[in-house]
């Protein structure tokens, strides 16, 4: 090997990566940026607490009491079907329903589910004077409160997120930077036009796609889909339509392929962590609370679990797609007002 | 004003000036223009001179800073962009059709843009580009993709086609098969506004030419015009090692029947009406004479390339932006 071909070899690559301002932000910018944030969001203080309901019966009080005892448990007394419904859709991490013995109810391939077990088990041994109370475990295994059944509507919202950012976003700047996009505006072809034809044609992959996994989870792993079939298809029109919109919005003025893909990682990465996909993100703090609650992919998420896990209507998920709806409008109408043609 | 009437392109006193770097650099200085119906018109000049500014400035991409930019009797921004877009067709320097796309399918796309205009086996023929109407994008020659993108201008029927730098890179011979195009264009009553730095492609396809400098026009005429202009259609090229100052302009102008000098420090350009049989006799004595032994003398016919040097005293071939 030639040590003066690979120094130049390298020299160039270097160089070629030094030059270009984008690169170098979204490589080294970006991650400090993403430290400060996290840092701020993560910093030591009291450590989350782990949700538990008990369910309502003659000796629950005793049990809401008892569990009590331990800060770390954030205790909720729910009728029977609230309960399942709760446990199901993540906001509490166990069930404890007051018996003899005592039983707990958790599908463990759920994350925080052992977490809860343990933190509960401890909490009646110390609570209990004398020998430890017996606590039977029960796993959950009804499709449509396991932890698959929770994840497979999630998943469909993340595949969304990607294919209608990267799609539509990526490939704009892609015919941006080989001229395309000023080639196209010196034809008599209007704005809205190009628009409406360019989302058909990439909206025309998503349904497929959400039917694939929807057919996937069904025939697999028997998850539910227990809502209206149009709801469900709105949904995901709708929630493409959003994301869409937020990759035309970001791909709007941008110049070269690093910048948008560095953007729209920077849109990404929250949504992957914060939109309730793999975890429930209803009782998140400060922050990250107000951050989930902003973000188009957890009401996207909440609703679609509300039409495959839970009979919702049209009329029960009308308030999600009427956001995301105006999400998407607001975003297109922002995008075409500052598009760079070339 | 009528959108028939006129001619096809009228700029007055046209200014633009872009901020490059903190810089303000001026890419045209008040130009003026006029090109007629039916003529195919050459902007010539070196890269950077500010032709593809002008011709941005004509299409609509561009708003110049002041002037007066008239296109088929319409101006930009005056609610009438649609029409305006609708009667021409641009070509410009260079773009990536979907790489996936076929010819066809390509040309389909933009034939959808035009209410009215030929159909695209039509122009397929027109460009040459049928045999090639199943092929993708990525697999087009570089001539191939040019005639491609002549051909989505050609579409809508143009009344005005702009090519920009359209022979760029070519190969001759692509270069020979896209001038086809452009006469079978001039042959149909169409107008076209022509870019190019290559002299050669301006005299043989232009019936004017404006010869464009640092954002102006400093000639314009009919090719033959403007070499006639120099005062001889025959250059002799002298070339040697160094001048080095030992000869002068003076010297030069006093040889038999020239009537234009051009002067490097390694060529001397002489124009002549005709060569007289002494010419090179004189060359040689003269050269001797001031202690240059060694020189390559050439004659051959008078170019724009000539009319850009006379006019600038700058080569037009080998410019380059400082």
């Amino acid at each position: 090997m030639r040590m003066r071909v690979v120094r130049a070899v390298a020299r160039t690559t270097f160089r070629e990566f030094w030059r270009s301002p984008e690169a170098v932000f979204w490589t080294y910018g970006f991650p400090i940026l993403m430290a400060v944030v996290l840092g701020f969001s993560f910093r030591p203080g009291p450590l989350p607490k782990v949700p538990v309901a008990v369910v309502d019966g003659p000796q629950a009080a005793a049990m809401v009491a008892a569990l009590g005892h331990d800060d770390r448990l954030q205790v909720e007394r729910l009728d029977a079907a609230a309960a399942d419904r709760a446990l199901a859709r993540g906001r509490v991490a166990v069930l404890v329903r007051a018996e003899q013995p005592a039983v707990l109810r958790a599908d463990p391939t759920r994350p925080d589910a052992e977490l809860a077990r343990l933190l509960v088990e401890r909490t009646l041994r110390d609570a209990a004077q004398g020998p430890p109370p017996p606590l039977a475990v029960e796993a959950e295994t009804r499709p449509g409160a396991r932890y698959i059944d929770f994840l497979i509507p999630g998943l469909i919202g993340l595949n969304l997120l990607g294919a209608g950012m990267w799609g539509v976003g990526f490939q704009l700047v892609q015919m941006r930077t080989h001229h395309l996009l000023r080639r196209l505006a010196v034809t008599p072809m209007r704005r809205s036009e190009f628009v409406a034809g360019y989302l058909a044609g990439r909206l025309a992959l998503v349904l497929p796609e959400a039917l694939a996994i929807t057919l996937f989870g069904t025939l697999l792993w028997d998850v539910p889909f227990r809502g209206g079939f149009l709801p469900w298809t709105c949904l995901v029109l709708v929630g493409s339509f959003a994301f869409a919109g937020l990759g035309c919005l970001l791909a709007a003025r941008v110049r070269t392929i690093e910048a948008v893909a560095g953007l729209m990682n920077a849109a990404q990465l929250p949504m992957w962590v914060l939109g309730g996909t793999f975890f429930a993100n209803e009782r998140l703090e400060g922050v990250m609370h107000w951050a989930a609650e902003v973000m188009p992919l957890t009401h996207l998420n909440r609703a679609l679990r509300d039409v495959m896990l839970e009979p919702g209507t049209l009329l029960d998920v009308a308030w999600p797609l009427a956001a995301l709806a105006a999400f998407a409008a607001a975003c297109f109408g922002l995008a075409l007002r500052f598009f760079r043609w070339q | 004003m009528s959108g028939t009437a006129g001619p096809a392109i009228e700029l007055r006193e046209l200014r633009k000036t872009y901020r490059k770097k903190g810089e303000v650099v001026t890419a045209v200085d008040g130009l003026d223009l006029v090109v007629a119906r039916g003529e195919v018109f050459g902007l010539l000049g070196p890269n950077g001179a500010g032709k593809t500014t002008t011709v941005e400035i004509c299409e609509g991409l561009t708003e110049p800073d002041s002037g007066l930019a008239r296109v088929l009797g319409r101006e930009w921004r005056r609610g009438v962009d649609d029409e305006i877009r609708a009667r021409i067709g641009v070509c410009l320097q260079e773009t990536k059709f979907h790489e996936k796309a076929t010819v066809r399918e390509t040309l389909a796309l933009f034939a959808a843009f035009f209410d009215r205009g030929r159909r695209v086996d039509e122009v397929l023929d027109l460009v040459s580009l049928r045999e090639k109407a199943s092929a993708r994008q990525a697999s087009l020659s570089g001539g191939q993709r040019q005639r491609l993108a002549v051909a989505t201008a050609l579409l809508g029927a143009p009344e005005l086609l702009f090519l920009d730098e359209p022979t760029t890179g070519l190969d001759p011979q692509s270069r020979r098969q896209l001038w086809e195009v452009v006469r079978s264009v001039r042959a149909g009553d169409g107008t076209v506004l022509l870019t190019t730095h290559y002299m050669d492609e301006a005299q043989q396809l232009c019936d004017r030419v404006a010869i464009v400098d640092q954002g102006r026009v400093i000639a314009l005429d009919t090719p033959r015009a403007l070499i006639r202009s120099l005062g001889g259609e025959h250059c002799v090229e002298i070339d040697v090692d160094d001048f080095a100052g030992r000869v002068g302009r003076d010297d030069l102008r006093r040889l038999p029947g020239v009537v234009g000098v051009e002067l490097s420090s390694t060529r001397a350009v002489l124009v002549l009406p005709h060569v007289e049989s002494s010419l090179p006799g004189a060359v040689e004595a003269l050269l001797r004479a001031r202690g240059l032994v060694d020189h390559r003398f050439a004659v051959r016919p008078a170019s724009l390339e000539d009319v850009f040097l006379h006019h600038t005293g700058r080569q037009l071939a080998e410019q380059e932006k400082p």
